[in-house]
């Protein structure tokens, strides 16, 4: 579970966060909607340990992410928005890498690569090097060598971004595995439909603040308007 | 403590694999044996012609006593025949010079003796032979024209008014000297380019990728993650300076140094000490590169920033070569300078004692980890992920 109280986070004179808090539960999706530049990809970087918040706290499964950076970053798996790959290591030693760096055993880095890589239907290019890669190939490397760990938590930074459909589909469905599997999943977006069709709990950022959170028929009601992406738009401008 | 050998791991298969980078990196110190064995022969072919000046003479015979006094000064006459001027035009001699067969006749009747001296003024490289061989020959008109006059009860001194002295500064011992500066320059170059690439790669090539942010999301320590990527960066550094230091030393071994009046030779202790007291050259240049390829935007950014650090192999040289100061003890102990005058005093066949060795080691170890932990530092900042 993942717990954010009164975020703010500055650059300079730009406020990128100004105040958010959620809550993303086990075994819910929660989906981080905003325009672009609203502080989503912020936030999940706040979270995930890569920036330090001005004020607030945030929390993973109750350990406080500052304080405890590496013990809070081994109880998530992410898809950050930079998804780089070496172009000389396999499919496969990208997700050994990471599982190395995970402190893993070596038999339980081979057992759970296999299982990724059977999950991902990534059998025929898990021993290619990634160098030639479609964006599709390279997502799926990406996911797999978050999860490694078997993380109780994900975030993942707008997954489907530039997706053809059919990579789009098997992330969709490895969200609601993973939903089934009572892992908490958090996922910014910026696809009304998408977040629409995905998640439990829906937050809307606007201008680094939490314009409305809930459900989609909550989002709905508030807004006074049985569009959601009428409703989000109303919203966003209501900031 | 793991990740360190994780990271090491994988950045090192990672640059096994980069077939450019290695070529770059190991062209260097396969080029050093060949680079030592040509600096060193045509030393010696230089040395060996300014040995004995060969005169071609046309009518020697009627100039005995020139003969013989240009042979006292270890000037060998050889006898021309054939057409001189023709000789000179097709380079097939630098000069000849011509007796006439009056020689003696004039001599003795105080005449002027014209002696035709055939070159070609247009050839630089025949130019040293021309006036060693008008030097000789002025020399001994000043010889005969000194005992005319202290035969006619005047001091040849009213002859001279100035007298001019040649100081050649440079021995032929120190010009050998100074090519053995290019040798230490080359080894110590070679810890410089050998692990470029993959400091390079591993630092401003991951951010240019966009690699870094997932990498920093694994629980590890960031000093962990830079300890294991300039172990290896520092292990390929390592290998082309000592390979290249090998090969030179096996070149050097190979060259009939002694005809230049240079003796050298090594024990494997000194070979095996020479390691210990270079390797922490490559840890220094490996961890300079990763703090400024850290620093850099881009990889082509972090090329031209790690280039001119390939300027302060070359400092020590020229240092050594404008102000040739005596080798104190604590000089060992300044990086890269220290390590340079190593290699001098070691390849110029001198003793070192054995506490040069470890102050070049550990000066240059204790730099380098200072150099890694700021860039460890570096990498906690939160500006690190801008692009």
């Amino acid at each position: 579970m993942i717990e954010v109280r009164a975020l703010k986070k500055a650059f300079g004179k730009i406020v990128a966060v100004d105040d958010v808090s959620l809550i993303a539960s086990d075994g819910l999706v929660t989906g981080l909607l905003g325009p672009n530049g609203a502080g989503k990809s912020t936030t999940l970087r706040i979270i995930y340990g890569l920036l330090v918040q001005d004020t607030g706290t945030a929390t993973v499964d109750g350990i406080d992410i500052q304080a405890q950076r590496l013990e809070a970053q081994k109880r998530m798996g992410v898809l950050p928005d930079s998804h780089g790959l070496y172009s000389r290591l396999t499919a496969r030693e990208h997700i050994h890498y990471f599982g190395d760096l995970h402190g893993l055993s070596k038999d339980a880095v081979v057992a759970r690569s296999d299982e990724l890589i059977r999950l991902l239907d990534m059998q025929g290019i898990a021993d290619r090097r990634t160098e030639g890669f479609s964006l599709g190939e390279r997502m799926k490397v990406c996911l797999a060598r978050a999860m490694i760990h078997q993380p109780q938590n994900i975030l993942l930074d707008e997954p489907t971004n530039g997706l053809d459909v059919m990579t789009t589909r098997t992330v969709r469905e490895i969200i609601g595995e993973l939903k089934m599997q009572g892992i908490a999943v958090l996922f910014s977006s910026h696809l009304m439909h998408e977040v629409s069709r995905l998640c439990d709990q829906i937050v809307i950022i606007v201008d680094g603040r939490v314009a409305a959170t809930g459900t989609t028929d909550e989002i709905r009601a508030a807004a006074g308007d049985e569009n959601l992406e009428d409703a989000f738009v109303k919203l966003v401008e209501r900031v | 403590m793991h990740a360190i050998a994780v990271v090491l791991a994988k950045e090192f298969k990672d640059g096994r694999r980069d077939r450019r980078a290695l070529m770059s990196a190991f062209l260097f110190p396969l080029l050093a044996p060949v680079l030592v064995y040509f600096l060193l022969t045509t030393i010696i072919e230089l040395r060996g012609s300014d040995e004995a000046t060969t005169i071609p003479v046309v009518g020697a015979e009627h100039a005995p006593g020139l003969v013989q006094w240009l042979q006292e000064r270890h000037v060998v006459i050889e006898e021309f025949s054939g057409d001189p001027q023709q000789a000179v035009r097709d380079q097939d001699v630098e000069l000849v010079l011509i007796i006439p067969e009056d020689y003696q006749h004039r001599l003795k009747d105080f005449e002027s003796v014209p002696l035709a001296l055939v070159q070609d003024g247009s050839r630089t490289d025949a130019r040293q032979s021309v006036s060693t061989v008008r030097d000789l020959l002025r020399s001994f008109n000043n010889e005969i024209a000194s005992l005319r006059l202290v035969a006619r009860g005047v001091s040849p001194q009213l002859m001279q008014v100035i007298a001019v002295q040649d100081q050649d500064v440079a021995s032929r011992q120190e010009r050998t000297a100074t090519a053995l500066n290019f040798i230490p320059l080359y080894i110590i170059l070679a810890a410089f380019v050998s692990g470029m690439g993959l400091a390079v790669d591993t630092t401003a090539g991951e951010r240019e990728r966009k690699s870094l942010e997932p990498l920093l999301l694994n629980p590890v320590h960031r000093h962990h993650i830079v300890l294991g990527k300039w172990l290896a960066a520092s292990i390929f550094s390592a290998f082309g300076m000592l390979l290249t230091l090998l090969l030179c030393i096996l070149a050097m071994l190979q060259v009939p140094l002694d005809e230049i009046g240079m003796d050298f030779s090594i024990t494997w202790q000194q070979v095996l000490l020479m390691f210990l007291g270079m390797a922490p050259l490559a840890l220094l240049a490996s961890s300079l590169q990763m703090l400024l390829g850290m620093f850099a935007k881009s990889f082509k950014d972090a090329q031209s920033y790690i280039g001119l650090l390939n300027f302060l192999p070359v400092l020590p040289m020229f240092y050594t070569m404008f102000n040739p100061v005596a080798t104190q003890d604590w000089m060992f102990a300044l990086p890269i300078f220290g390590q340079h005058i190593l290699l001098v005093s070691v390849l110029g066949g001198k003793t070192v004692p054995v506490i040069a060795y470890f102050l070049s080691a550990s000066t240059s170890l204790l730099i380098s980890i200072a150099v890694a932990l700021a860039t460890a530092k570096f990498m906690e900042r939160e500006s690190i992920l801008a692009n």
